[in-house]
């Protein structure tokens, strides 16, 4: 159990270094089972901070997605470290931006907190509706009790975790330079079984289920925002000159979006499931994605975001890797 | 004016009673709602609060075909939304309703928009009261209310076995008519029940926001810090704005494809970097601090200020689907606060 004002005061004396310009963590949302990701700039604000299994964002999305605009004549970029909170799945995005060189392992401070899982929304509204106040969360081994303003309401953890939490193999933080708990054993694994299952469809009926999924979808783009992978200052898909993706959502486009960003993850996603957390029309992203990484995990023996010193996948090569998908 | 009612089993019969309409109406597709033209009346499902995706997009497609032409050619084939058998969005709630009254003002305003208004004219809304708001439903606060019948041509009430029906237009009357063979007069005891709703659905909005002064106020916070409370965690995704009602925010381009060509226009939305990036390759809104300032002033006092009504109806949508909970109560709340800071140090 993490004790939280170890957390806010870790926080506090990570925000008073003069080498420090914000940190990232979690604060109560305003309704529901989610927190809301915060981002703070002065010490004095720590006690916002919180730590429980609704804290279910992944920051480290946050650390790409700074948008830093030229500065005025005469005046220097703030380059001063940004530190940050993970969970376990959430370190693999950190090892693996800096396996691909978004910034360098001294420009971060990682704050690690060892995790059992953390509350998927969909899940916990079927089981309790929708809630105009913020829920709290604590998770064990066994059970999840979930605080809805004073109402204490105990569930089996399997019936409210995310599916990731299901097959996670890496509950502690597999980077970071101060660890807020003592280390998790590792409680589940992960068979593919998803995968498998999938794979049983016949062609014909895997190209109706993305034709159904992804004509459903709006385009809004959350799921490549929310990517902690998809940090290109241009992206492919919404790039103007040249357009290589219309603007216009029709299945064609839609797919054409999908698989593209489907295919840039390939050895890349670190399975923290974002993209299908933020869909507001419910498409099962993860179907793609877990596939590619399936395949990456079978054929190249490679599993992105656990070494910060391998290489990137597609910038490695054994003399034995398979080439038999090569025509 | 008519007052029907029809068992709700009688759903289909009432649907499919509508034949001469081009029908559209909330169809759930493993949990997701959304409005669909009707193939198979037994799709339709009332039992829903929010549908995912706004019926805006039956008056305001995601993506529309302006005017079809050929490389080199000088005819333009040009759209006609107006065309076609008549209309009916069945089932919306009275929020999305007041959404189009809304945009009826921009799109009425200087240059007429000929697909928009087309679809208004040619389209009538019968409404579905809400029994039970959602948890981030604050229509009461923006000028609605769950049984709100000021934008709908007729309203229904779900009184759990039996919808009562309520024509309020001449428009109305004209579906009360179609599906007068489906349906039987209504009684006291459906427009009590249905009365007692309205107000027991009122009595459920859990959420609200007192308006006063906002409109007025927000321009002067345009510098304001607080904006960064919430653009700091901000995605930069377009779901507050597509999912919005009143967001009507489009691009147009031209699709070419060999000779045959479209212009077409789609949905775009201010929390994108490329919708205020100038050819130049300026951009005035260069980051999620200036987009967010944009989407909340925009809703809740550039609009205002020229046309006179807020352009939000408290649907809640942007609030539930925000993947960084960023509220915009909570924001117009924050808003009210910094000021009254700023007033004290000044």
């Amino acid at each position: 159990m993490v004790d939280l004002n170890k957390l806010r005061d870790k926080a506090k004396e990570v925000l008073i270094r003069d080498d420090v310009r914000r940190l990232i963590g979690w604060k109560r949302g305003t309704y529901g089972f989610e927190s809301a990701p915060v981002v703070l700039k002065d010490a004095s604000e720590v006690d916002i901070l919180i730590w429980d299994a609704t804290c279910v964002q992944n920051l480290a999305s946050l650390l790409t997605l700074e948008e830093k605009p030229p500065v005025p004549r005469g005046q220097e970029p703030d380059t001063r470290k940004v530190a940050v909170m993970v969970k376990g799945c959430d370190s693999r995005a950190i090892i693996q931006q800096l396996i691909e060189k978004a910034y360098e392992r001294d420009d971060v401070i990682v704050i690690g907190l060892p995790c059992r899982g953390v509350v998927d929304r969909r899940k916990a509204r079927e089981l309790f509706g929708d809630l105009a106040v913020p829920a709290e969360a604590k998770i064990d081994a066994e059970k999840v009790t979930i605080d809805i303003g004073g109402d204490f309401k105990t569930v089996e953890r399997k019936d409210v975790v995310m599916d990731k939490c299901l097959r996670c193999r890496y509950p502690n933080p597999l980077v970071s330079d101060t660890m807020m708990d003592s280390e998790i054993e590792k409680f589940a694994d992960d068979d593919f079984a998803d995968v498998e299952e999938f794979e049983k469809k016949s062609p014909d009926d895997k190209w109706k289920h993305f034709d159904e999924q992804f004509d459903k979808c709006i385009r809004c783009y959350s799921c490549r925002n929310v990517c902690p992978m998809c940090y290109c200052v241009e992206c492919l898909v919404t790039k103007l000159r040249p357009q290589w993706t219309r603007r216009s959502t029709d299945i064609s486009e839609n797919t054409a979006y999908h698989i593209q960003r489907a295919w840039h993850l390939a050895g890349r996603c670190i399975e923290c499931m974002e993209c299908q957390r933020v869909c507001p029309v419910d498409i099962p992203l993860m179907t793609l994605n877990r596939k590619m990484t399936h395949d990456v995990k079978e054929m190249f023996e490679y599993e992105p975001g656990v070494d910060p010193e391998a290489p990137p996948l597609l910038a490695s090569y054994k003399p034995n890797d398979p080439e038999d998908y090569i025509m | 004016m008519g007052d029907f009612k029809f068992a709700k089993e009688k759903l289909t019969d009432v649907l499919s009673a509508l034949k001469d309409f081009k029908v559209f109406a909330p169809v759930k597709t493993d949990g997701v709602v959304r409005f669909q033209e009707v193939a198979d009346p037994a799709q339709v499902s009332l039992d829903y609060s929010n549908s995912n995706v706004p019926p805006k997009e039956l008056m305001f497609p995601e993506t529309e075909t302006l005017f079809r032409y050929r490389l080199g050619g000088t005819d333009l084939d040009v759209a006609n939304p107006a065309e076609g058998p008549k209309r009916v969005i069945f089932g919306i709630r009275p929020c999305d309703a007041q959404a189009f009254s809304i945009v009826d003002n921009l799109y009425g305003w200087d240059f007429p928009d000929p697909y928009f208004q087309g679809r208004r004219a040619n389209t009538v809304l019968v409404g579905l009261a809400c029994a039970d708001p959602c948890a981030n439903c604050f229509c009461p606060s923006v000028g609605g209310s769950p049984a709100s019948e000021d934008n709908v041509d007729a309203m229904m009430f779900d009184l759990g076995d039996t919808i009562y029906l309520k024509g309020l237009t001449d428009r109305g009357e004209e579906i009360a008519s179609a599906i007068s063979g489906a349906v039987e007069a209504a009684g006291d005891a459906e427009k009590k029940a249905a009365a007692g709703q309205a107000e027991e659905a009122s009595g459920k909005i859990q959420r609200s926001i007192d308006t006063s002064g906002i409109p007025e106020k927000l321009p002067s916070l345009y510098d304001h810090p607080f904006w960064e409370q919430f653009s700091d965690r901000c995605l930069g995704c377009g779901i507050c704005t597509f999912l919005c009602p009143t967001c009507h925010c489009f691009d147009i381009q031209d699709e070419v494809e060999q000779f045959d060509c479209r212009r077409a226009r789609m949905w775009d939305t201010c929390m994108f970097s490329e919708y205020s990036l100038h050819t130049s390759g300026h951009n005035p809104r260069p980051t999620r601090k200036e987009r967010t300032r944009n989407r909340i002033s925009h809703k809740y006092s550039y609009f205002p200020t020229k046309f006179d009504v807020i352009a939000c109806v408290g649907c809640g949508r942007c609030i539930n689907y925000c993947p960084v909970n960023i509220d915009i109560l909570d924001i117009l709340e924050k808003s009210k606060q910094a000021e009254a800071k700023e007033e004290q140090t000044a």
